[in-house]
């Protein structure tokens, strides 16, 4: 405790950011520290786990110090160590685990492991001091494309779920064949804004009525069998075309589902969590439609949406309300499921 | 002085606490590659069975590696992080030095000349380290003096470089033994049988051939007294191996469509 507030610290090593922060009763940022190692994934073409493990250790020590201090609290103050246990990388995960399990055995305090979904759903409870359960939430990332009711804090009701690729893995995909590199999802969202989104028609895939799942790897064939075709035919490949159209065809299919969804669930707020939330088209469509109906639309600020140490100390501090604790035989789950 | 050791760079994780005394207390795990599950529990046990607590310890110390990659990275973040937050200093310990250590005893009744520690790292390598065992004048206790980088090799390339020191050794008094440790003995037993001469190495009994945070403790211990301690930001693994990219990136066979990704072309 610290002035009379609860004081959460966060972990997040799931993929390839090194993350501590300090959170207040649940809601209050008090530091987020994000160190990222995209520079040094890049020259290899995307995340090499060995490497993020790696690095995830050399890091995560500074990045905690660095989080208590910043926050201007010691670990005396620390009420819970939360952090990541999946999804994510394993070899990545264990890293923050074994962290937290140390601080919470030192310091005696309880531990929360906290999906990592969750914690990008709670990242509005830091940007939102108003917004309260219940809303609809959807959740697109490099790992996730989903739709998920949630009728109070910590409990997650997946409705729809991608069947193949998540929508960032998508956008990942595209922007190697056509050149733009790693990271692909803000490449093609920046690419996109100069180009025509009507200028190829790719499928919108719907599957079958009344689904709110997803599939998005036929995408990314019919974009390799488009690039091919225009090669041999001799014509130039007009990349930012190729990104907006591309793009159009993911968006367009998420944000109608996550609009029916809310009108199916008697939701009048959609809450947006995720990297691939950041993505402004998605942003700017799911807004139109949701206003039709009435719909509020939430999302968290760009940092907020990448991941971070803050989203993972809110989702710990209402886990822990709810009465959750985990054990110090807690383990990464690499594949962890939505509950 | 109160040291907590942890060794989770082989199969089975285990942790040990030393005293001024020189007594230590040990816990293992019980099941298989279950580092992460078990760490905490094994490291509280073997403070409760010393009977202080975690408050008294001075010094945490890991197993550095080689050895397992996952494992070296959940022993040395937890023994970073518990140092880190109890506010005491860390000691790095080589798994293979802990190793030879493991067997001093043993190597040194079988009459050994050398302690061959010997990690299997997969397709014919193992990740090991030679120590000379130096006997006292009336033979009966030996100490250990590094001699050869601890390094991964061949198995091949290991042998051939104990076999030339054997010759070289029968030209002079004739009789230079080696005593194997480690799993690399598990992996590589019809290797070693078919490289050295019959009854010119030992093997490990399985009780003492494997990693074991006790002998990391008594390593660990010697260190503290010659202050060879570090922060615990400065407690690195030893992988002894790049990660297979960075080794491509290195060797430039890292694949052309990578490249281009990545904008190296």
């Amino acid at each position: 405790m610290k002035n009379g507030k609860h004081i959460s610290l966060g972990i997040e090593t799931s993929c390839d950011e090194t993350a501590a922060a300090v959170v207040a009763d649940g809601r209050e940022i008090l530091s987020n520290i994000i160190n990222s190692q995209i520079s040094i994934h890049t020259r290899f073409g995307g995340v090499v786990p060995e490497i993020a493990s790696r690095r995830h250790l050399e890091n995560i020590n500074d990045v905690i110090g660095a989080a208590l201090e910043e926050a201007g609290v010691t670990i005396n103050d620390v009420d819970l160590a939360g952090v990541t246990y999946g999804p994510g990388l394993v070899g990545a995960l264990l890293i923050g685990v074994a962290a937290a399990k140390s601080i919470a055995y030192a310091a005696d305090i309880p531990l929360i492991g906290v999906n990592h979904m969750h914690g990008h759903i709670a990242a509005n409870y830091l940007e939102h001091p108003e917004l309260e359960p219940p809303f609809m939430s959807l959740v697109v990332s490099g790992g996730h494309t989903e739709i998920v009711n949630v009728p109070e804090y910590n409990r997650c009701e997946k409705i729809g779920g991608t069947r193949d690729d998540a929508a960032g893995e998508a956008f990942d995909k595209v922007a190697r064949v056509i050149g733009l590199g790693y990271p692909g999802g803000p490449k093609v969202d920046r690419a996109a804004k100069e180009g025509d989104r009507d200028a190829i028609a790719f499928k919108r895939v719907w599957l079958e009525p009344g689904s709110y799942d997803f599939s998005f790897s036929g995408l990314k064939t019919q974009a390799l069998n488009y690039l091919n075709s225009e090669r041999q035919a001799g014509r130039e490949i007009r990349v930012n075309d190729v990104a907006a159209s591309f793009q159009e065809a993911i968006v367009e299919v998420i944000s109608t589902k996550a609009v029916n969804a809310a009108l199916e669930f008697g939701q009048k707020r959609i809450v947006m969590a995720g990297g691939v939330a950041s993505n402004s088209r998605l942003r700017e469509l799911i807004s139109q439609k949701a206003a039709v109906h009435d719909i509020e639309v939430l999302r968290p600020s760009p940092l907020l949406c990448t991941d971070n140490g803050a989203m993972i100390a809110s989702a710990a501090y209402y886990a822990y309300m709810a009465g959750e604790r985990s054990g110090f035989d807690l383990d990464a789950v690499p594949a962890l499921e939505f509950k | 002085m109160y040291i907590l050791a942890i060794e989770t760079t082989g199969k089975y994780g285990t942790a040990a606490v030393i005293g001024d005394d020189g007594c230590i207390y040990s816990a293992s795990s019980e099941t298989e590659m279950n580092h992460l599950r078990d760490i905490i529990s094994i490291s509280d046990e073997a403070i409760r069975k010393a009977g202080i607590s975690k408050q008294d310890l001075t010094h945490i110390a890991a197993s550095k590696g080689p050895g397992s990659f996952t494992g070296i990275r959940i022993g040395v973040t937890t023994a970073r992080t518990l140092a880190q937050i109890l506010g005491i200093p860390c000691i790095a310990v080589s798994s293979l030095e802990a190793m030879a250590e493991r067997v001093m005893d043993a190597a040194c009744d079988a009459g050994a000349s050398y302690v061959v520690p010997i990690i299997n790292a997969r397709r014919h390598q193992v990740y090991a380290g030679i120590w000379e065992l130096i006997r006292s004048e009336d033979s009966a206790r030996c100490t250990l003096r590094p001699a050869g980088e601890e390094r991964q090799y061949m198995i091949e390339e290991l042998l051939d470089e104990l076999k030339s020191r054997q010759q070289n050794d029968m030209q002079k008094d004739g009789v230079l033994t080696v005593y194997f440790t480690g799993d690399g003995i598990d992996a590589y037993d019809d290797i070693i049988h078919d490289a050295l001469p019959k009854g010119s190495y030992f093997e490990a009994a399985e009780e003492i051939r494997y990693q074991h945070a006790e002998n990391v403790a008594e390593a660990a211990y010697h260190k503290a007294e010659c202050g060879r301690t570090v922060s615990y930001n400065e407690l690195l693994p030893e992988y002894m191996r790049l990660a297979e990219a960075e080794q491509r990136l290195k060797a430039g066979t890292l694949s052309e469509k990578i490249k281009k990704a990545g904008g190296l072309l």
